[in-house]
């Protein structure tokens, strides 16, 4: 899948022969440095933006636009600031079938998930930082969608409450069993919170290698095989730089692709190369 | 988040939603009351001073105590009000007339690039000509019955209420705008759940200035012709010679449009509640 954009009228390509699958219930972190396409990747994978060669799969099914079942959250808690956190969440249920007291239980239910309890009759800029990101998460989730799309949902927090937003990430993951794809410049958050570590090489945005992290959840923080992964993951990052041929950017996801189908009954997400050539590309 | 820091972080939260809606009563509000009425009770001074010296003839300068007897006597004969009432129904018809029409055109202007690309030029140039530069034109029109009164004073309400409008739209942010797309909002529930919210700031400016446009436009259109209301008085006070009704009717004018803009700005205050202590 590719994805260029027209900058100062000539084509960029953000994204350039990207190919990815995420099984369902799976915990996918994506690293780049900045101009890698990742929160592009994100996008596309949520729906917001739909210009793409190539093919993008949720469940079976062509992503053509925003879907109930992709929450995303965004680096800004983007609340809006007029309604209180209970309204607040309750906007994700706006257009969920569901009867008025149903809506009330689930946006309870998430309100508690993120630890918010107590706060529900809060305006936005009465909250701090963390506290508004978690009522961010909290509107992501309460549709229950099956993959929550997160871009770098944690890029403006202090490193305190950033580890414990992390950590609360993970429970909440592995409690509702859903689907995450968070996109992060953090190479600890990803390492820390990823089955698998896409890392991605900018100009053109490629993917670069895949790094499984095979920890079992909840981990350690300070484990020394996390540390290895990390140092590893940081190696690759280092080096990866501007201007590599094409031909050196290898792409794993094709040995990877045959797990996804090994699981047929779980929705899985997936973006496949077209087979049209690519364009030349302009760098900036 | 650990249960200490959370009990600990409730306390200041909920004492400052239960704080808000006393601030409006504090004694720094009552302190700024006593300062505002300095000047007031100044000039009253000096009004008073440079009657009882006669400094201005009798007939241009009326004593506070002949005015303030004129003053209760228009209060207790109801002539005041019948008047202030005429001019308050006028207002009120005139208003409603222009900010509807003002919303309708800044909504469509604020929403749509194309309409306001149509529309502003012409807008603004129409918006320079002062509202009394229209009534020559418009009483060729209309005549100078009821009609041109509220035609004058919706115009008067129409301009700033357009602008802010598109204004209060425009600055919606794109931001969330999205999220509402994220979350698959209807055209109707973007508009209703994220536009007009977010331009209601922007939405009370222009009614504010708008009903004020319109007041003082009220006064100007009354000048010209009318048989009640408080610009009649103005008019008629003067020809008779009778300043101390002149002045009564002008006292009435200001306490009427101070006391218009307090009650918008309360009740700003009361629909946008969410933005209290924000900046404290």
């Amino acid at each position: 899948m590719s994805r260029r954009f027209r900058v100062n009228g000539s084509d960029l390509t953000a994204l350039d022969q990207v190919s990815l699958d995420v099984r369902a219930g799976e915990f996918v972190t994506i690293v780049g440095a900045s101009g890698c396409g990742k929160s592009t990747l994100l996008r596309l994978g949520a729906g917001l933006d739909v210009e793409h060669d190539g093919v993008i799969e949720h469940g079976g099914q062509p992503v053509e636009g925003p879907s109930l079942d992709r929450g995303i959250v965004f680096q800004e808690p983007r609340l809006f600031p007029w309604l209180t956190v209970e309204r607040n969440v309750g906007l994700g249920l706006e257009n969920a079938p569901l009867s008025k007291a149903e809506k009330r239980d689930l946006v309870a239910q998430q309100i508690e998930l993120v630890g918010l309890t107590g706060f529900e009759q809060a305006y936005p800029h009465q909250l701090s930082g963390g506290m508004a990101q978690r009522a961010g998460i909290a509107r992501g989730l309460v549709n229950r969608p099956d993959v929550l799309f997160l871009d770098e949902p944690f890029g403006a927090l202090d490193a305190i409450t950033k580890a414990r937003l992390q950590g609360e990430l993970q429970d909440i993951w592995a409690k509702e069993q859903v689907t995450m794809v968070l996109v992060t410049h953090d190479v600890d958050e990803a390492v820390y919170l990823g089955d698998r570590v896409v890392i991605m090489s900018p100009r053109p945005g490629r993917i670069r290698t895949i790094v499984p992290v095979d920890l079992p959840h909840p981990r350690e923080r300070t484990s020394s095989q996390l540390a290895g992964i990390r140092n590893h993951v940081l190696d690759i990052l280092n080096s990866t730089t501007v201007g590599l041929p094409a031909a050196t950017a290898v792409q794993p996801t094709r040995q990877k692709r045959p797990l996804a189908k090994s699981i047929p009954a779980h929705a899985a997400l997936r973006a496949k190369p077209s087979g049209k050539p690519l364009f030349s590309t302009t760098e900036i | 988040m650990s249960t200490a820091s959370k009990s600990v972080s409730v306390a200041p939260a909920s004492a400052q939603l239960r704080r808000a809606p006393r601030k409006l009563l504090n004694r720094r509000a009552l302190d700024r009351f006593g300062i505002a009425l300095i000047v007031p009770l100044g000039l009253l001074l000096a009004w008073w001073i440079a009657s009882s010296q006669g400094w201005l003839p009798e007939q241009i300068l009326p004593s506070p105590a002949y005015v303030s007897s004129t003053a209760l006597e228009m209060v207790t004969s109801g002539e005041i009000f019948y008047h202030a009432g005429a001019s308050l129904q006028r207002v009120v018809i005139g208003f409603l007339f222009g900010a509807a029409a003002g919303l309708t055109l800044g909504m469509a202007m604020g929403l749509s690039r194309r309409v306001d690309d149509y529309v502003r030029p012409l807008f603004l140039a129409f918006a320079q000509i002062p509202t009394l530069g229209w009534i020559p034109l418009l009483m060729l029109i209309f005549g100078i019955g009821e009609a041109l009164k509220i035609i004058v004073i919706a115009k008067g309400a129409l301009v700033p209420m357009t602008i802010n409008t598109a204004a209060g739209i425009r600055a919606v942010p794109a931001s969330l705008v999205e999220v509402g797309h994220a979350l698959r909002f209807s055209r109707l529930q973007t508009l209703r759940l994220i536009v007009l919210p977010g331009a209601a700031p922007s939405l009370f400016t222009g009614i504010r200035y708008g009903l004020t446009h319109s007041w003082t436009a009220l006064v100007a259109v009354e000048l010209l012709a009318s048989s009640e209301g408080l610009g009649y008085l103005l008019v008629w006070g003067r020809q008779m010679f009778w300043l101390d009704v002149v002045i009564v009717a002008m006292v009435a004018v200001g306490a009427i449009g101070f006391l218009m803009d307090k009650g918008l700005d309360a009740s700003e205050i009361l629909v946008q509640r969410w933005k209290q202590g924000e900046d404290s």
